[in-house]
C-alpha cells in the first residue's frame, strides 16, 4: 500500500479538498502508520505555533525578536500589534500570510516584528540628547565666562578727602565735609586676587 | 537601563552648566535689585537758615529775550530790558570780585547749602585768607559740628592761576568762563551779612536767572551767592554768616597755620597728593593714547578748562575740571576697580549706572577704571554727566556669549 507521503502534510495543513481529501482520510483511517505520522505532524505544528506566538506584554521577547530583524523593512508593527508566526506548510497562499493588526505581506518569518524603526529612533534620540547637552554646556560656559571683565587692576576706595580739596581749589569754594568718618576714607589698596 | 544611564549622563553634564548660567544671571538680578532699591536721586531744594523765596516771588528776574540772527547766521540773544552799560558793569563787578578775593584779607564763617545727588548738603567752614597769600579752611558739616569741630583743613592755592582761590566760586578763570556762557547784569544795591552790597544777576541766554551775587560794597569780596535751576528754584546758597576784613584776620593765620601744619604732617594721603597742572588739550590726547576714555566736554555746556594729575597712595589720579563758569564738575579717574566694601558710601543708580554716592560725590567703576565725580551742579546735571562719562554697560547676550567663546578658545589654544 502506498502511503500518503507529501499529501499527509497537506492533509494536516488542511490544504486538501474534494476527492483527494476523501481518499486521504480513508487511507489514514485504514493505515495506522499514517495516522500516527499525521498525529505527530499535528502535534509538532501545534507546538511550533505555540513557540512562535508573541505575547505583546512580553517586552523582552519583543526586543529580542526586534534585535534579530534589524534589516527588515521599517514601519511594520507598532506597539500593541499582535504577531503571529507563519503557519507551517508549503506552497503559496495562506502559509505566507501574516495576521497582525494590519495584515501585511512579509518575506521573512520575523520581518513582521517591531524591528528597524525603533533602534533608529533611539539612535536619533542619542544624537539629539548629545547635541543638546553639548549646546547647553557650551552656551552656559560661554555665558558665564563672558560676563566678567576679568582682572581690572587694584581695588581702590576713592580718596575723597583729597579729591574734595582739589575740587575746592579749582572751583573757588570751600571743601565739603562728608558725614562719614575720615578714617574710613583712608584709601584702600589691595592686590588683585 | 540604557535610558537610565542616558538620563544620568545628560543630567551630569547639563545641570552644572545650567546652574552656572543661573548663578550668573541671578547675581546680576540681585545687583539690579540693589540698584532699584536704592534711593532716588532727585534732590530736594535746600532749606535752612536762608530765606528761600518761592519761584513765583522771583518771576521778575526773567528778562524779555529776543533772538535775532546775524548776517552770518549766528543767533544772538538780546535782552530788551538790560542796557549795554548794565551788562558791562556786571562783568566788571565780577572781575573786581575775583581780584578782591585774592588781594583782600578776611576771616569769616561760611555756610554752604547745596542740593546734591545724595540729598541736601550743608557745610560750615571757617576761612582765613591773607591778601595775596594762603587761604586756610576748616570745614565741618552742620550735623556733627558740635561733636567734631573740624575734620578737614586745607591750605590751598589755585593751580590754574597759581594764586589762592576765590570766594563762592568767583575766581579769575571761572569769571572768564562766565562771560562766555552767561550775561552778568548790575542790579544795584542790597545788603548781606549786615553789610552794604552790590547785587549782580547772572542770566542764561534764554533770559532766566542762573545766579545772584552780593558783592561787598567796600571790598568787592563776594558775601553771598544763590544759584537757581532752570525752573527758577534755588539749588545752592553760599553765604558768610559773619566776616571781618583787614589786618586783624591776618594775625590769626599764623597760629592756625601751625595747627594745620601738624594736621597735614599726620595726613599722608594729603601729603602725597601733589597735583601737577596740565594743559587740558594735551592731557586729553595723552589719556586717549593710554586708553583712558574721557570726553572733552560734558552735558550742560561744560567744557574742560583745567586738568591735573597726581600720584596718590592708590596710584596715578587724573583730575579733569569741567565748568561753564558757574557750575564746576571735577572728574577724577584712576586705574583699578572699586573695593568690595565701600564704607561711607551709599549704593544707588545714577542714570542707570550702578554707583556709590557720598555727599556731592559719585563714584563708579568701568572695566579697568574708577571714576569719581564731585560736582557743584544740580542733581539733574550730575546725572547727565554720569551718563556722558564711560559706563559699565552690561554686554548683550550675544556680546557676552561671543566674549565667552573667545575666552574658551583662548583657554584651549595650544599656541596661545
Amino acid at each position: 500500500m502506498s502511503h500518503l507521503g507529501e499529501l499527509l502534510s497537506a492533509l494536516v495543513d488542511g490544504e486538501l479538498s474534494g476527492a483527494e481529501l476523501d481518499r486521504a482520510n480513508a487511507h489514514v483511517a485504514a493505515c495506522g502508520a499514517c495516522r500516527v505520522e499525521a498525529n505527530a505532524l499535528r502535534r509538532l505544528k501545534h507546538e511550533l505555533r505555540a513557540l512562535a506566538e508573541v505575547n505583546d506584554s512580553n517586552d523582552i521577547t519583543r526586543r529580542l525578536l526586534a534585535m534579530g530583524s534589524l534589516d527588515g523593512p521599517p514601519g511594520l508593527v507598532g506597539p500593541g500589534a499582535s504577531v503571529q508566526a507563519r503557519p507551517l506548510g508549503r506552497g503559496p497562499g495562506p502559509r505566507r500570510r501574516v495576521r497582525a493588526t494590519g495584515e501585511r505581506s512579509m518575506g521573512d518569518p520575523y520581518s513582521a516584528l517591531p524591528s528597524g524603526r525603533l533602534p533608529g529612533r533611539r539612535r536619533g534620540r542619542y544624537v539629539l540628547w548629545s547635541t543638546l547637552t553639548l549646546v547647553v554646556v557650551g552656551v552656559g560656559t560661554a555665558f558665564g565666562m563672558g560676563g566678567s571683565s576679568g582682572s581690572t587692576g587694584p581695588q581702590i576706595t576713592p580718596q575723597l578727602e583729597v579729591y574734595d580739596v582739589q575740587h575746592a581749589i579749582t572751583s573757588g569754594d570751600v571743601p565739603f565735609d562728608d558725614p562719614t568718618d575720615v578714617p574710613a576714607r583712608v584709601p584702600v589698596v589691595a592686590a588683585t586676587p | 537601563m540604557r535610558n537610565g544611564l542616558l538620563i544620568t549622563a545628560v543630567a551630569t553634564v547639563t545641570v552644572p552648566g545650567l546652574l552656572a548660567m543661573l548663578a550668573v544671571v541671578g547675581h546680576e538680578h540681585v545687583a539690579a535689585e540693589a540698584g532699584v532699591s536704592a534711593a532716588a536721586l532727585d534732590g530736594t531744594p535746600p532749606s535752612g537758615p536762608f530765606p528761600v523765596a518761592p519761584a513765583t516771588a522771583r518771576a521778575g528776574v526773567l528778562n524779555n529775550v529776543a533772538a535775532v540772527q546775524r548776517a552770518d547766521g549766528v543767533p544772538v540773544t538780546v535782552f530788551n530790558r538790560v542796557t549795554v552799560s548794565q551788562k558791562a558793569e556786571g562783568m566788571r563787578l565780577l572781575d573786581g570780585a575775583a581780584d578782591a578775593s585774592l588781594s583782600t584779607s578776611y576771616h569769616g564763617t561760611e555756610l554752604i547749602s547745596q542740593s546734591s545727588v545724595d540729598g541736601s548738603v550743608k557745610t560750615v567752614s571757617q576761612v582765613w585768607h591773607q591778601g595775596g597769600g594762603v587761604t586756610l579752611v576748616e570745614t565741618s558739616d552742620t550735623a556733627s559740628a558740635a561733636a567734631r569741630p573740624a575734620n578737614v583743613s586745607v591750605a590751598s592755592s589755585d593751580p590754574a592761576s597759581g594764586s589762592p582761590e576765590g570766594v563762592f566760586g568767583v575766581t579769575k578763570s571761572l569769571v572768564a568762563l562766565l562771560g562766555k556762557h552767561y550775561v552778568a547784569v548790575d542790579r544795584g544795591g542790597g545788603t548781606a551779612v549786615g553789610r552794604k552790597a552790590t547785587v549782580v544777576d547772572l542770566y542764561r541766554f534764554d533770559g532766566s536767572v542762573a545766579a545772584r551775587y552780593w558783592l561787598d560794597k567796600q571790598t568787592e569780596v563776594p558775601l553771598r551767592r544763590e544759584l537757581f535751576g532752570t525752573s527758577d528754584e534755588v539749588i545752592s546758597q553760599d553765604s558768610f554768616v559773619q566776616v571781618k576784613f583787614g589786618a586783624l584776620a591776618v594775625s590769626q593765620i599764623a597760629g592756625r597755620g601751625a595747627i594745620l601744619a601738624q594736621s597735614h604732617a599726620s595726613d599722608q594721603s594729603v601729603a602725597q597728593s601733589a597735583w601737577v597742572a596740565a594743559e587740558p588739550g594735551q592731557i586729553l590726547t595723552s589719556l586717549a593714547g593710554k586708553g583712558w576714555p574721557v570726553p572733552g566736554s560734558l552735558p550742560g555746556n561744560l567744557p574742560l578748562y583745567a586738568a591735573a594729575s597726581a600720584n596718590t597712595a592708590s596710584g596715578e589720579v587724573v583730575d579733569l575740571e569741567y565748568s561753564d563758569g558757574l557750575y564746576v564738575v571735577s572728574v577724577f579717574a584712576q586705574r583699578g576697580t572699586l573695593a568690595a566694601k565701600m564704607p561711607g558710601w551709599r549704593q544707588v543708580s545714577v542714570g542707570g549706572q550702578p554707583a556709590f554716592v557720598s555727599g556731592h560725590s559719585v563714584t563708579w567703576a568701568v572695566p579697568g577704571f574708577v571714576y569719581t565725580v564731585i560736582a557743584d551742579a544740580p542733581p539733574q546735571t550730575v546725572t547727565q554727566v554720569v551718563k556722558a562719562l564711560p559706563r559699565d554697560s552690561s554686554p548683550g547676550v550675544l556680546d557676552r556669549l561671543g566674549r565667552g567663546f573667545v575666552r574658551i578658545a583662548r583657554a584651549f589654544n595650544p599656541f596661545g
